[in-house]
């Protein structure tokens, strides 16, 4: 029997590989506006993602037939540092990197108001440092607290989560060794979480639609989670001790 | 009560009338920025935190002359693209990296700006500021506007654009007055709060 | 690099000031900004680094892989140093294949690394004339403010000291094991001056980077040998610069390499 056999993704008591519940995120945490050069910033680890987040414009669009005159266009580079998977990659980005650039660009043109800077481009540079599984989804989670915090006008915030199945079950926010069972889908998702709108939905695998049901269920729920995760890293830049008490203490209430 | 409101969170579910930066659904409105709101206000507004500055008829801005062209110059005033400014009128000789303040007199559909009116600057220094912040710095009346020229003997001009040219008098103070007022914009009694800062200061 | 105007504009105090020994943020000539350095913060790589020098701050990560030898050193691993100066760090950079200045900038780190011989790469052997490692050094700029080329030296051995050396079996790495760490011989300093009018500054910023007309580099080792010169951009400069440069290098490099 080989090793991946031998393997109980989620056993009798319902606990996973790395002692996670089936609805048990990894350990995440936001930081807003952490580069000085940057418009708006986010810095996001995930398990053992790490992610950097820079915005830039909206600003002119080069090559200028790129641009449209009825809004703005979202240019996002989804990049991977060498040295942020087991085998080194190389920094060239590949056709891996300007598929999520694509789909994470396109989920967040939903959400930025984009006819309130036609002739211009918005530029969304990721950078993943570290990576286990889920990088495209702790990117997109980033590059929206980091649209946020530069100023862009949007109708929500886009929250993304990546659920899926190993060992037959349906389990939340998979890990590497998850991705790789033998009978594993990895479903990426992200929502502008108030309308309830889903801007980015891939799958890999094979799925019941029964099955489907349960992972958006499951993925719905841990949005929520997420979304708070989000405005709290937003609304903790102005958390400062000379506040008013009300209003210092109403914040804290929010953000708990 | 004022309160700080992120992209998507809902302002009210009252018929309010709607102010700047917020949008309406299903009978809701909700903030498109991150800023503070006020629920005590007639108004459903948000007053953002950041931002970029987009150019607006009758703003006064400061601007770089970045390329003289036949008919005009190119004037860089932090916005999306450079902005064109006839030489129809201007007797002053202008080049690139003239400081002037100019007005917008024209905006199209594609926020691209005219600017006329320009007043050389010659020497001093600027200062940038997140364009958002630039009716705090100001105040109501301009009662902050009159708090740093006191507190500092300065010649400054704030443009709507975020930028601060100033000559003489204690400039560093001025600079470091303006990044404390950024930074605490969002906190209430900032006007008298400056005040004491820069008599401290001075000293 | 994008020009600004606002940026020229304030660049040209900068000479005027050093007429009266001032920089902008009140250092000496031969002061370096703030230092810090921070490691082994990314797991899949072998070795990290995060350095800011001011408000410069750099990532670098090493990956050491099994390959095969050059024919002329079957005994010898060796070293890769590459950098990217992508848009995340500044609104001056732009998109596309590293650029004149980035593949500049990952060559002269890599000349103070390999020649002043810090990585012994015998130790770097594992099987003579078949397999040996290779030491991938990957740096990303993530906050442009002047001088990336001493903030990524830094940031490189950082990197490269103490990095985890995985095993091998079948000539393949095993995944979460590792035989030792890398041990430098040396740790040399690179040292950036910028010559703004007759004036030479240590660690320019970024205004001092726009004001200058030539930049002067020199790496440095802890029994005083010089491993690397580059003078880059347009301008010149004089031999007594050179010679200033080095002296002011081994000082400024000690107490580098006491955080180290």
């Amino acid at each position: 029997m080989t090793k991946e056999e031998k393997k109980v993704y989620v056993n009798k008591k319902g606990l996973r590989l790395d002692g996670r519940k089936i609805d048990e995120l990894r350990p995440l945490t936001i930081k807003a506006g952490v580069l000085k050069n940057a418009k708006g910033s986010c810095y996001l680890t995930w398990g053992q993602n790490k992610v950097l987040v820079s915005v830039q414009g909206p600003r002119e669009v080069l090559p200028k037939h790129h641009s449209d005159p009825l809004k703005a266009i979202v240019k996002f580079n989804y990049r991977m540092a060498a040295f942020s998977v087991p085998d080194r990659k190389n920094p060239k980005p590949g056709r891996r990197d300007i598929e999520i650039s694509k789909v994470c660009g396109e989920a967040l043109e939903k959400a930025i108001m984009l006819e309130k800077f036609p002739n211009t481009q918005i530029e969304v540079w990721a950078q993943v440092l570290d990576s286990n599984a889920g990088s495209r989804v702790a990117v997109l989670t980033a590059a929206s607290v980091a649209l946020a915090d530069a100023g862009i006008p949007m109708k929500d915030l886009v929250t993304a989560v990546a659920v899926g199945r190993a060992g037959g079950k349906i389990i939340l926010d998979l890990n590497k060794e998850e991705e790789d069972a033998p009978d594993a889908v990895d479903m990426p998702i992200a929502l502008m979480t108030s309308a309830k709108e889903i801007v980015l939905l891939q799958m890999d695998g094979l799925f019941s639609k029964t099955e489907w049901d349960e992972a958006y269920e499951l993925a719905a729920k841990a949005l929520e989670q997420i979304k708070e995760k989000q405005v709290q890293a937003l609304k903790e830049q102005f958390l400062q001790e000379s506040m008013e008490t009300e209003t210092k203490e109403k914040i804290k209430a929010e953000v708990q | 009560m004022k309160k700080i409101v992120v992209p998507g969170e809902l302002i009210t579910e009252q018929r309010k009338k709607m102010g700047e930066h917020v949008y309406s659904f299903n009978g809701k409105i909700y903030s498109d920025v991150i800023g503070i709101t006020d629920n005590e206000s007639a108004f459903a507004s948000v007053v953002p935190l950041k931002g970029c500055y987009i150019p607006k008829y009758g703003d006064i801005v400061i601007g770089l002359v970045v390329t003289e062209l036949f008919s005009g110059f190119l004037v860089d005033i932090g916005s999306f693209s450079l902005c064109f400014m006839s030489k129809e009128g201007i007797r002053e000789p202008l080049k690139r990296g003239s400081v002037v303040s100019v007005r917008v007199s024209k905006v199209n559909e594609l926020n691209e700006a005219d600017l006329s009116e320009p007043r050389v600057f010659y020497g001093g220094e600027i200062y940038s500021i997140s364009p958002v912040k630039v009716p705090r710095i100001i105040g109501k009346n301009g009662s902050m506007l009159e708090v740093l020229r006191r507190g500092t003997n300065t010649n400054f001009i704030v443009g709507r654009n975020g930028r601060v040219w100033a000559k003489g008098g204690n400039i560093q103070l001025l600079f470091k007055a303006i990044k404390k007022i950024e930074e605490e914009s969002h906190l209430p009694n900032l006007t008298n709060k400056m005040s004491e800062f820069l008599l401290k200061e001075k000293k | 690099m994008q020009k600004n105007v606002l940026l020229e504009l304030k660049s040209e105090k900068v000479l005027t000031n050093l007429k009266d020994s001032v920089r902008t943020d009140g250092r000496k000539l031969d002061e370096y900004r703030k230092i810090s350095i921070e490691k082994g913060i990314y797991q899949n790589a072998e070795g990290s680094a995060k350095v800011t020098l001011g408000d410069t701050e750099v990532i670098a990560g090493v990956k050491l892989l099994p390959g095969k030898p050059y024919p002329d050193s079957p005994n010898e691993g060796t070293i890769s140093v590459g950098t990217e100066l992508i848009p995340l760090a500044s609104p001056f950079f732009e998109s596309g294949p590293p650029s004149t200045d980035s593949i500049e900038l990952s060559r002269v780190v890599d000349r103070g690394i390999r020649e002043s011989k810090a990585v012994d790469f015998k130790k770097l052997c594992i099987t003579e004339g078949e397999l040996v490692f290779i030491g991938f050094v990957d740096i990303y700029a993530i906050n442009f403010d002047g001088n990336l080329f001493d903030a990524s030296a830094i940031a490189a051995i950082a990197a490269l000291d103490q990095a985890k050396i995985p095993k091998i079996e079948d000539e393949k790495t095993v995944k979460d094991e590792f035989s030792g760490k890398l041990k430098l011989e040396r740790k040399p300093i690179l040292s950036t001056f910028a010559k703004i009018g007759n004036f030479l500054v240590l660690d320019p910023d970024l205004l001092e980077e726009t004001a200058m007309q030539a930049r002067f580099s020199v790496a440095t080792t802890e029994d005083n040998f010089v491993s690397a010169f580059q003078k880059g951009l347009p301008g010149s400069i004089k031999k007594e610069d050179v010679d200033s440069a080095i002296d002011t290098a081994f000082k400024a490099a000690k107490e580098i390499r006491k955080m180290m």
